[in-house]
């Protein structure tokens, strides 16, 4: 983290009754008034129009904070939100606080596409972050691509908007690819399997057919298969779901989707007596899942993260959030994926605005951020790195299972003994 | 397969049928169609992490404070908002009930957060096998729940006092008020009995999910149930939530789950446009 995290003043010197030499006084005279104007230029420089002012810069948050998808998306603006006023608290960047400006998508590309707009010019914002809707960003792909407002750390990846590589975009959250080819190259290696049979099961919805591809491609690589079955977001039993498993008789099972569909598959295949092992997207990692689930379905199913929720190691990184969202009264919610994931891009964001120096801009943050930077998450994930060419995000990803008897997570390994997955 | 997916369309079902249950007794009382039964399925959940999660209450005494509080919701609602539009058109009573929908879900995202809750109830979760049929005991206690629910409301309605004034007000508001009886009181009745039927039904999808405002969708599956069997029948409430359920479930296991939406709206399509009163209701006919 480069950032500065305390704000510098100009202040002048009083003689008083000590006695020094003139020429002395005259240079110090001198040197004080210089310093004093660079000061006091820097802390004069604004641009409204970008959002950047004497004192703050306004950074935009677009994520569905009352909608479908709030129970996740809000949490995550609540770890960005967390992090900023941690940083705020001491000094905020290069002598400006940050403020967070959150508009509500609803997770509707209507209102993204409102609340882009005003973003840009009714209360401009130097940069965004999250974008939660695939929807929203497939919709406003055009529009962002061609604009001047980068979208630093997005929630979700969508090919519109991040193929190829825009300087305005930069990603925020676990690639579906990597999570795949980590995901199946990590359960092959642990069953021995020489042709993992793989099983998705997923939501209906587009991702989710994109996710079984990246699954079905990261099988094929080490001469396996894979099929797909789907069920609705809302369903509220999934017997014609587990009965297709049993059919399929796969080696293990992926899940994509919300909360509820890595719940209910879990549990069902219980109730069948299935113990076929499982891992979940990252999106699907908390202890509400785990109590859902309980610990007899629990036990077979671990989430492939390129994050590492709170309390889960005792990395600077994250007992520095941890005592943080205890501080701010979110120890509820701290071990939620998506409370880590937000709290990732805001220092994301922090580290590529403080890179940007002392008079940002929209123009400057997206010319400073394309020559590529990386982040220290200090261990909440693997060092993210961003050059000119890939602007992926997190790459690195690790099994993250749950203990049951402790009440805590479980990582199994580090996010390095992973990458030969994803090579 | 197929008697497995039958039983779990019917386990399903029963609570769509016990949601829709609630759904027609409202309807047929108040003439409201009451597009925030969803919500009062999600209320009714809350109330049961409330009573149960968060204040570790004994599980009878819990069910006892759900039901409770589920009906004084039901009560609440109709004395604050329904009955003061009593004679009004029905669109402004529809908006209503959508837009307290709207509220309650805020609400209820700012009470307990955006989060979903977890939750636990002493109901066992195993499965036993009956003929190479897994049958979930949860599924089956929901199902049998359901019935008996269907069938105590039944009998209220066919045998009790109170449920021969409900069913006369029901079919003649004015003659009921002429002839004595305490009209709002009898609507209130229906408004608490809709409420704590959608309460149980939330107890139980609660369960088999985890407790989220989402469930509302699930709720609102309630109203092609009634529309099918018809809006002002009893039976046909139960039929249509059954029906529902199996459409859901076979079309999910034989074609894809999303051709469930095109084979249950289709239907209400064609009962709306062949048989308006429902497969169950009474065909209403007046004399011009």
């Amino acid at each position: 983290m480069k950032a500065k995290h305390s704000a510098s003043t100009p202040t002048s010197g009083q003689t008083g009754s000590v006695s020094v030499p003139s020429s002395f006084v005259g240079k110090f005279s001198v040197a004080l008034a210089l310093a004093g104007f660079s000061m006091g230029a820097m802390a004069q420089f604004e641009a409204p129009a970008d959002g950047v002012y004497k004192d703050r810069i306004d950074w935009g948050v677009m994520m569905d904070l009352s909608g479908p998808a709030s129970a996740s998306q809000g949490i995550w603006a609540t770890g960005f939100q967390a992090y900023m006023r941690k940083l705020n608290e001491t000094g905020g960047v290069n002598g400006r606080k940050i403020n967070v400006l959150a508009e509500d998508s609803r997770f509707n590309p209507a209102q993204d596409k409102i609340n882009y707009e005003k973003l840009v010019g009714q209360t401009p914002v130097l940069g965004i972050s999250g974008m939660g809707s695939s929807s929203s960003q497939v919709s406003l792909a055009p529009t962002i691509r061609s604009g001047k407002i980068p979208i630093v750390g997005t929630y979700t990846s969508t090919k519109p908007l991040s193929e190829p590589v825009s300087p305005l975009v930069y990603g925020g959250f676990c690639g579906y690819p990597q999570m795949a080819q980590t995901g199946v190259g990590y359960y092959a290696e642990q069953l021995k399997l020489k042709a993992p049979k793989v099983m998705v099961v997923s939501i209906e919805s587009a991702g989710g057919v994109e996710y079984a591809q990246m699954v079905a491609a990261a099988a094929a690589k080490l001469g396996g298969t894979s099929s797909l079955v789907t069920m609705k977001i809302t369903a509220a039993d999934v017997t014609p779901q587990v009965l297709e498993i049993i059919a399929q008789k796969p080696d293990f099972i992926t899940i994509y989707g919300v909360p509820n569909t890595a719940i209910l598959t879990m549990k069902a295949m219980q109730q069948y007596g299935l113990k076929i092992p499982a891992f979940g997207i990252s999106y699907l990692l908390s202890p509400q899942i785990y109590a859902a689930m309980g610990p007899e379905a629990g036990a077979n199913y671990n989430v492939v993260s390129c994050f590492t929720p709170g309390g889960t190691d005792q990395a600077p990184g994250n007992r520095e959030m941890v005592a943080a969202a205890d501080k701010y009264n979110h120890g509820a919610i701290k071990e939620d994926i998506n409370y880590v994931a937000g709290w990732a891009v805001g220092q994301m964001a922090a580290e590529a605005i403080a890179k940007t120096g002392a008079e940002p801009t929209r123009a400057k943050l997206v010319e400073s951020m394309n020559k590529g930077f990386s982040v220290d998450t200090k261990g909440l994930a693997a060092p993210i790195t961003f050059t000119t060419d890939n602007h992926t995000g997190p790459v690195a990803f690790r099994m993250i299972g749950y203990d049951f008897g402790a009440k805590k997570y479980k990582p199994f390994g580090e996010f390095a003994d992973y990458l030969k997955y994803t090579k | 397969m197929f008697a497995q997916v039958l039983f779990s369309g019917l386990a399903l079902g029963s609570i769509y049928g016990l949601v829709a249950l609630g759904f027609a007794v409202v309807f047929k009382a108040t003439d409201v169609f009451n597009f925030a039964q969803g919500m009062f399925v999600v209320c009714g959940a809350f109330f049961a992490v409330t009573a149960i999660s968060l204040l570790g209450l004994p599980f009878p005494l819990a069910i006892a404070a759900i039901i409770a509080t589920s009906a004084a919701l039901g009560v609440v609602i109709h004395v604050l908002l329904i009955q003061p539009l009593a004679g009004r058109p029905m669109l402004s009573v529809i908006m209503l009930t959508i837009a307290l929908s709207i509220v309650l879900r805020a609400l209820i995202e700012i009470l307990y957060g955006p989060q979903g809750r977890t939750l636990a109830t002493p109901l066992p979760a195993g499965i036993f096998l009956i003929g190479g049929v897994r049958i979930s005991q949860l599924h089956l206690i929901a199902a049998l729940v359901s019935w008996a629910c269907m069938a105590g409301f039944g009998a209220f309605f066919k045998f009790t006092s109170v449920g021969l004034l409900m069913r006369a007000t029901a079919d003649n508001h004015e003659a009921a008020l002429v002839s004595g009886v305490n009209v709002n009181m009898m609507n209130r009745l229906a408004w608490a009995i809709g409420s704590v039927l959608a309460g149980i039904g939330g107890l139980f999808l609660g369960q088999l999910q985890i407790v989220s405002t989402e469930l509302e969708s699930i709720g609102l599956l309630a109203l092609p149930a009634v529309v099918i069997g018809g809006m002002q029948s009893i039976p046909g409430a139960i039929i249509g939530g059954l029906l529902v359920g199996l459409i859901e479930q076979f079309a999910a296991s034989y074609i894809s789950p999303k051709s469930s939406d095109i084979l249950i709206y289709v239907l209400l399509m064609l009962i709306l446009m062949f048989r308006p009163w429902g497969l169950f209701g009474q065909r209403e006919l007046g004399r011009v």
